[in-house]
């Protein structure tokens, strides 16, 4: 390892917080090189200044005053929390959440089987209601029609389906 | 709460962000000191770190209920401290401007009263000659003996760029308090 890096790693190297390959590098390197070992002893010392100084204690009734504070903001606040949906999944229990989880399941696969069996019922009934051979309207389901006034372009049109003449003769 | 002074502040934190202030009060005798440590090292003056202190829990309080433990709540203060910190030194540029305390006493103690005294402003003016980031970084490693992780996310750069702040200001600092290093 070069000087720079060394140096640069001094801190984490003395705080005991470099992986131990890294670390045996350092040592290694420290051995054999005055520079560094100057370096660490001066690391060492100005640690040891600065950690020794005397600090200005808090000031008096900072907590009050954080207090105080806090109150006012939280009168302030609305009384009904925000609505989180899953602060009650984390608060819940174990057996609680496994019981939601399986009524969710339970309801998500009722409603796929009735949503199934909505799409069935009206192909079934179409099935139900198809022409009987040689029909040709009921296949098109188009009996709505046959009320169309006599005159009328629906009734013309009835008419050349069905081979009549226009006045359903 | 059934014992909050019992209760890790991690999870008074849960307590708090469902309303409990006496929860949140407990949170605050227990961390004010190194709030008010880190605030008052780093900006030198006792005013503006008093309300950045202040502020610190303010913003703790109403973001408790988005708050979650990924880490200890001494590193989460102190990354909220050191951000604000940070931020207002950026806008204001605040210069140290505390006085020597008085010295009470004449004889032995006295001497030694006027020298912390001048010990102590000069370390405070070598920190303040220091970039700012490198300035959190002295003052969150060897005053509040954060490890170097810790020191990363509350500034919020990378683990080897916190290793790399503290060893350009150890080369400014070195030179500027060499005589209390000697002594």
């Amino acid at each position: 390892m070069r000087c720079r890096e060394v140096t640069t790693r001094l801190d984490a190297y003395v705080g005991g917080e470099l992986p131990s390959a890294l670390a045996a590098e350092v040592e290694s390197h420290l051995a054999s090189c005055e520079s560094c070992r100057l370096a660490l002893d001066r690391l060492r010392r100005l640690a040891a200044v600065l950690g020794q100084t005397l600090m200005l204690p808090v000031p008096a009734g900072f907590a009050l005053k954080v207090m105080a504070e806090a109150r006012t903001r939280a009168a302030r606040r609305p009384a009904v929390a925000a609505w989180n949906p899953f602060q009650w999944w984390k608060m819940g229990s174990v057996p609680m959440r496994a019981a939601a989880a399986a009524v969710l399941v339970v309801g998500l696969l009722a409603g796929l089987a009735m949503g199934w069996n909505a799409v069935q019922a009206p192909a079934a009934k179409l099935s139900a209601q198809a022409a009987p051979q040689g029909d040709p309207l009921a296949g098109y389901n188009l009996d709505y029609l046959g009320e169309a006034p006599s005159g009328s372009l629906a009734d013309g049109y009835m008419a050349l389906l069905s081979g009549r003449n226009g006045e359903g003769k | 709460m059934s014992d909050v002074k019992e209760t890790a502040s991690e999870q008074l934190m849960q307590a708090v962000a469902g309303g409990d202030l006496s929860a949140f009060n407990e949170i605050v005798l227990r961390h004010q000191k190194l709030a008010w440590d880190i605030a008052y090292r780093f900006l030198g003056d006792r005013h503006a770190a008093e309300d950045i202190a202040q502020e610190a829990f303010l913003k703790i309080l109403d973001a408790a209920p988005r708050y979650k433990p990924t880490a200890s709540f001494r590193t989460y203060l102190s990354r909220v401290v050191t951000r604000l910190c940070l931020d207002y030194a950026q806008r204001r540029r605040p210069t140290y401007t505390d006085n020597l305390p008085p010295v009470t006493d004449s004889g032995a103690d006295g001497a030694r009263q006027v020298a912390a005294a001048e010990s102590e402003q000069a370390i405070q003016g070598a920190l303040m000659t220091l970039r700012l980031n490198q300035r959190m970084a002295v003052v969150l490693r060897y005053f509040e003996g954060l490890s170097l992780a810790e020191i990363a996310e509350a500034i919020g750069v990378s683990g080897k760029a916190a290793e790399r702040l503290l060893a350009r200001a150890r080369e400014s600092l070195e030179p500027l308090l060499a005589h209390l290093c000697e002594e």
